[in-house]
């Protein structure tokens, strides 16, 4: 059993249109690895170049958000559903 | 920038129930001073849901979704079966057309649904924020037609 990834509308030109893909355990930062193995383009699209958590994403393990976990580092196990969220946000001003 | 006139010719059409058009312009103006913010739900390209979300900026200016309401609404939404439909928010004193934060802001590849509480009645517009990279500043405003089935 893998690892579920729930994929936001805007990434989802890079991984051909699905919404959900499935990666190995590990850790958070170990699933981005391999979504960006598969997925080049989505390179320096979650991450930045300098392998961080974007300040726009967030991520949830679960329920949880990965934050206020280990962050890259959270551990991920079969059966687990990670879902990345970009940030909503704007305004008139 | 984001003048009213630069946006493309509509060649993508949102038909928008009228009690979604109306629970959402309730919303908005429930919300006031500040902007109000929701998401729409679709089934299969139509509208089906409003979900009512908080301001997590409460400004007038300014919208974000909070993070954790966010992610039950999208949990909700997968598990009923539907998709991200359309995010909405309103301007309160402006029209109903992307702002420069809005563009440098969107973030999801759905259409922006914008709800001007500036004149009476309200209006209701959407369009999508097309960008290279989202985390782009700037972005090509395209206009989706929205009509209200009343």
């Amino acid at each position: 059993m893998a690892v579920e990834v729930r994929i936001p509308t805007v990434f989802r030109k890079f991984t051909g249109g699905s919404g959900a893909v499935e990666v190995q355990p590990g850790t958070v930062g170990s699933l981005f690895e391999q979504l960006e193995t598969r997925y080049p383009d989505l390179r320096g699209q979650v991450r930045t170049p300098d392998g961080q958590l974007h300040r726009f994403v967030n991520v949830y393990v679960n329920d949880e958000d990965a934050r206020y976990l280990e962050k890259l580092e959270t551990k991920v196990t079969e059966g687990d559903t990670v879902s990345i969220l970009p940030s909503v946000a704007g305004g008139q001003a | 920038m984001s003048e009213a006139g630069d946006a493309k010719e509509p060649t993508e059409t949102l038909i928008l129930p009228a009690e979604i058009t109306d629970e959402m312009i309730e919303h908005c103006r429930a919300g006031r001073p500040n902007e109000a913010c929701g998401i729409l739900a679709s089934q299969d390209g139509g509208m089906v849901k409003v979900f009512r979300m908080t301001n997590a900026t409460l400004s007038p200016l300014r919208y974000s979704l909070d993070p954790k309401e966010q992610f039950a609404v999208y949990r909700a939404i997968e598990g009923r079966g539907w998709e991200l439909g359309a995010v909405f928010h309103s301007h309160t004193h402006t029209e109903a057309y992307p702002s420069p934060t809005d563009v440098r802001l969107a973030s999801e590849d759905v259409p922006y649904l914008i709800v001007s509480l500036a004149d009476e009645p309200p209006s209701v517009r959407a369009f999508r924020i097309l960008k290279a990279n989202w985390t782009d500043q700037e972005g090509e405003i395209k206009e989706v037609s929205v009509s209200v089935l009343r």
